[in-house]
């Protein structure tokens, strides 16, 4: 068995038996071709993964992105220069993480110190696949550093349970009134049983415990889904200065699930009936009201609800879904991560 | 090709030095003792003296992460053979990542590849790393002499790699693993490509202050600490003197001009230094300096910046101690140059120290050489500060437009010049534009002086129009109506005196006392008795009034010093600044001029309440708006009415420079102040509280208190910007849209960004 399928099961254990165990993100589940089309749209020679949807910035969410899609593609070249890039000019923190946001056409393109956490664990997550794909120990060492940093100070202790932080500053105690602020999409549950073994001195089946709670605890609104950003300060409510919307952060929070083999049908029916339009479009939902602000047809969009169909009912995936075109950015990257895991688990679905 | 060869002979002793930062990162087994902890890196340059030098830690000095900088830092040249080696030979980096270090060929070729190209540059820099890594290696005297390289695929990576694509050279390298599983890319290039890949990190964790980072990876990668690369070694000592390491950051830059021969990176070197070194340090890296082949210290610009730049630290600090070797050195310059800022720096720093016809005569030599509106300016304060406020007129009108803050040394000038006792007659061109001046500005200071300069040269019934004029164009000024009740008295016109005397009933004790026999008049007034205590000899009213109200206009000389150039600043700086209320408007009498007073610790209840006040002023003038606050409460503790209500103004200016808006608004209550006053810090104290809920994260109310504002004062550009991200922050885009394409409209460097950032921010971000 893999490295990441035994951590898959560590977390199964952790979570007492809640999905089954499956092993996911081996190499190989990324088809070359698809990623082909992916890299050859949004990567750049250099190694920047651009976010075209964003004004054609990156951050640290791409390149761990980047990272995890080439090693599951089994590209070693692609891999490579997308972590040159990363290390060059997003490592840079004192804290040994990553920046989050590069702009190329600012000058320093750099302006902002602050890091994502889901950004640096993607990071983390990504070199430790490349390091099982192409046998690189020497990523290992770069992922522990990362997942190490992480555990140490992005980790917090809120009333009894292990949050996260969603960066260093900003977020949490004295920084505002109605801290700590939590991104419920920023648990990438696959990745944290890796990272626990990478820097095992940290809480992180705490930390996914409490991340399963809060999709459910965070689900409000007559739609019951839950904020991009939750405030968890006595009730949970919407964040403040956040758009009160299940909106493209939390879009992932259903693929998350999944692609870690959480397949528990509570837990994910009211994000297929609440996110999915009566035309097959994913909508962005404003938690009080429950209306749709926006409705959105992307493939990569669209393939997440119909990726909870496969897992609770079988349900084959519709054509013009099995098939990866590039769009844009984000929601290319949602489609190849949901193919992926298909592929891998669920051929019967494609 | 010739350069290429040239380069290589010209290739110094130096040139492949190496700082060593110690590194238990580097060390395969856990020493036992300290000198083991180190791999004293040495380098070998067999010409280069010996100079070993070894740096014990600071004291109080803190390391980071898991890399031990806490221990010392070792700077060693190796010596050649001969020399008792307690420095341990290099070891390649093969070694010092745990794996054998068998005597391996050196690899020339990436030096055949640039000596091919013509780049001279990494040439040198190669054969530097390649000294430092196999010190018996002996660089071939001509490298085009070798065979041309026969891989074509090597060769376009040694092309990536000079063209500083490393992304792209990791690419090609793995591809190449991959399609011919029994190629390995030559050590060489991977060293080279790990290192240039730190570099490009180094540099860009140090834009971005991220210090710790630069040590980290300088200590990673000690082959970059060459002279080769001297903007790193720069960037390691900014890193080090950035986290309170200055010990290392001197040592670092002693490193290089022990090490390093190029002139012009030897001088910039000290220019580095310059900003972040104290001034022992500084004297340590100067005792470096050698002569130059031209017979000129090599440092000799940087020691006259250096006391150039102690001399304007003096003239901005009127407490700072400033070398009287420094002030020589620089006048000195001003005489034998032919620059108008030397003079100007003089002029300065001589009239903040109170010597008014010293800096008359700097200012002179700047203007003589360069007539600007700095220069002008100063002039113009150093003669009324001689009490030639005459030739100040004339030396700024002029300039007048240029700046509120010259506006203000012209009025000032003006104003003396009217309040000059007894009077004396002035042009009637030069009246004629005062007195445009005065109707164009509605300056009611100067309005009102205007009215006892009539008066004084008889003119009775003009003082009168000016008077009034005045108090058309401010109400409450109350000098203005004091002379007017004068002058109608003097007409004879009763009835208007006593007009005069019901509108400002209650609100002037000296208008209301009018016609009151004088000796007591005065006495109520507020005159202060001679030392005997008796009652002082009888003034006319007018001249009671006129010298104080000339003292009040005069400004003081900091307050008018021309503000340090802006650089750029994010908005929150600009909109917290945008929170003090100009500090020179309507000043008090007592607040005058930094000068006399003293800048020692002086207990503040120790002091009267007039004296208290007083400090209150000097403290703000020389920024210590801490101390400030505390003189003033002691003045609020007694003393008069308007001492109280002084010093609850200057308290809570006071309050607001130090981003105290809670208090400020406490101390505002104090005492109950002007219509103008309390306009002036509803503002300022709006501006401030929308300043912190926007850093905060509180954008409502940021919005709430910039609301408020605008009702009070229009917004400015800066608040504006402000009220820009603080939609943002709450996703209005449309709004913040809005709002800074108005600021960006009138050039705001600030608006234009916030455009760029509202483009940029999007959907999840």
């Amino acid at each position: 068995m893999s490295r990441p399928a035994a951590a898959a099961r560590v977390l199964a254990l952790a979570l007492g038996g809640l999905m089954s165990i499956v092993p996911a993100g081996h190499a190989d589940t990324v088809a070359a071709a698809d990623w082909a089309a992916y890299s050859s749209r949004f990567v750049e020679p250099d190694g920047r993964v651009i976010d075209d949807g964003n004004g054609g910035i990156s951050h640290s969410e791409g390149q761990g992105y980047g990272l995890i899609l080439a090693a599951m593609a089994g590209d070693e070249a692609g891999f490579d220069r997308i972590w040159s890039f990363t290390q060059t000019n997003l490592l840079l923190r004192d804290d040994g993480l990553a920046v989050w946001r590069y702009d190329p056409r600012s000058r320093p393109p750099v302006t902002d110190v602050n890091n994502a956490t889901d950004g640096d664990i993607l990071i983390a997550y990504g070199l430790s696949l490349g390091a099982g794909a192409f046998e690189r120990p020497d990523l290992d060492t770069a992922a522990a550093g990362i997942a190490t940093t992480v555990g140490a100070t992005m980790l917090r202790r809120y009333e009894g349970r292990t949050l996260m932080k969603p960066g260093a500053a900003g977020f949490w105690e004295q920084n505002r009134p109605d801290a700590p602020v939590v991104n419920v999409s920023y648990w990438v549950f696959e990745a944290l049983p890796v990272l626990g073994e990478l820097a095992p001195g940290a809480d992180w089946d705490g930390l996914a415990r409490a991340g399963l709670a809060l999709v459910a605890e965070t689900s409000m609104g007559p739609r019951h889904l839950p904020p991009d950003w939750a405030s968890l300060k006595g009730r949970p409510r919407p964040g403040q200065g956040f758009p009160a919307e299940f909106g493209y952060n939390a879009f992932r929070i259903p693929l998350y699930l999944v692609r870690a083999g959480i397949t528990d049908r509570a837990l994910l029916e009211p994000f297929r009936h609440g996110m999915r339009e009566a035309d097959g479009s994913v909508a962005v939902v404003d938690i009080a009201s429950g209306r749709a602000t926006a409705k959105l047809a992307d493939p990569g969009y669209r393939i997440i609800p119909a990726l909870v169909d496969c897992v609770l009912d079988g349900t084959r995936l519709p054509a013009d879904l099995a098939e990866f075109q590039p769009t844009a950015y984000y929601p290319s990257t949602l489609h190849l991560l949901a193919l992926a895991y298909l592929a891998d688990h669920r051929p019967d679905c494609r | 090709m010739k350069s290429v060869l040239l380069a290589l002979a010209a290739l110094g002793t130096g040139a492949g030095a190496y700082v060593a930062l110690t590194g238990a990162h580097l060390g395969t087994a856990a020493p036992a003792a300290e000198h083991d902890v180190m791999r004293p890196l040495s380098w070998s340059q067999g010409a280069a003296p010996v100079v070993r030098t070894n740096f014990r830690p600071a004291a109080g000095e803190t390391g980071i992460g898991h890399i031990d900088i806490n221990a010392p830092i070792r700077m060693a040249q190796a010596a050649p053979a001969p020399a008792p080696a307690p420095v341990a030979p290099a070891a390649p980096p093969a070694a010092a990542n745990g794996g054998a270090a068998p005597a391996r060929q050196v690899d020339e070729t990436a030096l055949r590849f640039f000596a091919r190209q013509g780049d001279t540059r990494r040439l040198e820099a190669e054969v530097a790393r390649l000294r430092a890594l196999y010190p018996d290696w002996v660089p071939p005297d001509d490298f085009l002499s070798v065979p041309a390289e026969t891989d074509p695929l090597l060769d376009a990576m040694w092309q990536l790699y000079a063209q500083s694509r490393y992304a792209e050279l990791r690419s090609a390298i793995a591809e190449r693993q991959t399609s011919e599983p029994a190629w390995t890319p030559p050590p060489d290039l991977l060293d080279r490509l790990a290192v240039a890949e730190a570099r490009v990190r180094l540099v860009n964790a140090s834009n971005l202050k991220q210090f710790d980072t630069v040590v980290r990876l300088a200590a990673e990668h000690p082959s970059l600490l060459t002279c080769a690369e001297v903007d790193v070694l720069w960037r390691l000592a900014e890193a080090f003197a950035g986290t309170e390491r200055m010990l290392r950051a001197k040592d670092t830059y002693l490193y290089v001009l022990d090490t390093c021969q190029n002139p012009s990176e030897r001088l910039a070197t000290l220019q580095k230094a310059l900003p972040l070194l104290p001034r022992a340090d500084l004297d340590e890296l100067l005792a470096r300096e050698r002569t130059s082949p031209d017979g000129e210290p090599e440092f000799a610009a940087v020691r006259d910046d250096l006391a150039r730049q102690s001399v304007a630290t003096g003239s901005e600090q009127a407490d700072a101690v400033i070398a009287p070797d420094d002030v020589a050195k620089v006048e000195d310059l001003a005489r034998t140059g032919d620059t108008a800022s030397d003079p100007l720096l003089l002029g300065w720093y001589r009239l903040l120290r109170g010597n008014a016809r010293e800096a008359e005569r700097w200012f002179r030599l700047s203007r003589d050489r360069e007539n600007s509106a700095e220069a002008s300016q100063g002039l113009a304060l150093a003669l009324v500060e001689l009490d030639r406020p005459g030739e100040a007129e004339a030396v700024v009108y002029d300039w007048r437009e240029t700046s509120d803050e010259i506006r203000a040394v012209y009025h000032a000038a003006m104003i003396n010049l009217l309040a000059v006792e007894p009077p004396v007659a002035i042009e009637p061109s030069v009246l004629a534009r005062i007195v445009g001046e005065i109707a164009e500005t509605r300056d009611p200071t100067a309005g009102q002086q205007l009215g006892w300069y009539a008066e004084a040269i008889g003119q009775t019934e003009t003082a009168a129009e000016w008077f009034l004029t005045t108090l058309y164009w401010k109400p409450d000024e109350e000098r203005a109506a004091y002379g007017l009740a004068i002058v109608r008295s003097r007409l004879g016109d009763e009835a208007g005196v006593a007009e005069v005397q019901r509108l400002w009933s209650g609100r002037s004790e000296r208008i209301a006392r009018l016609g009151e026999p004088e000796t007591e008049r005065t006495r109520r007034l507020g005159a202060v008795p001679p030392p005997d205590g008796t009652v002082a000899a009888e003034p006319s009213p007018s001249v009671a009034v006129q010298p104080r109200v000339a003292e009040t206009a005069r400004p003081a000389v900091a307050a008018v010093r021309p503000a340090p150039r802006e650089e750029q600043r994010p908005p929150r700086q600009v909109a917290a600044e945008a929170a003090a209320p100009a500090r020179r408007a309507e000043r008090p009498a007592a607040g005058r001029t930094p000068r006399g007073c003293s800048t020692g610790f002086v207990a503040p209840d120790s002091l009267a309440p007039a004296a208290a006040l007083t400090r209150g002023w000097c403290l703000m003038e020389l920024n210590r708006p801490m101390e400030a606050a505390a003189a003033f409460a002691a003045a609020l503790r007694g003393g008069s009415e308007e001492t109280r209500r002084d010093a609850a103004y200057g308290q809570s200016l006071a309050y607001l420079r130090l981003g105290l808006a809670d208090q400020a608004a406490v101390a505002a209550t104090q005492a109950p102040q002007s219509q103008q006053r309390v306009g002036e810090l509803n503002a300022a104290l709006l501006a401030q509280r929308a300043t912190s809920a926007f850093e905060a994260g509180r954008y409502v109310e940021t919005i709430l208190a910039l609301d408020e504002r605008s009702r009070i004062v229009p917004e400015q550009n800066d608040l504006m910007t402000l009220r820009g991200y603080a939609y943002m922050g709450l996703r209005r885009y449309g709004d913040a849209r809005r709002i800074f394409e108005a600021a960006a409209a009138t050039g705001h460097r600030d608006a234009m960004r916030g455009l760029a950032a509202v483009d940029a921010a999007k959907r999840r971000y």
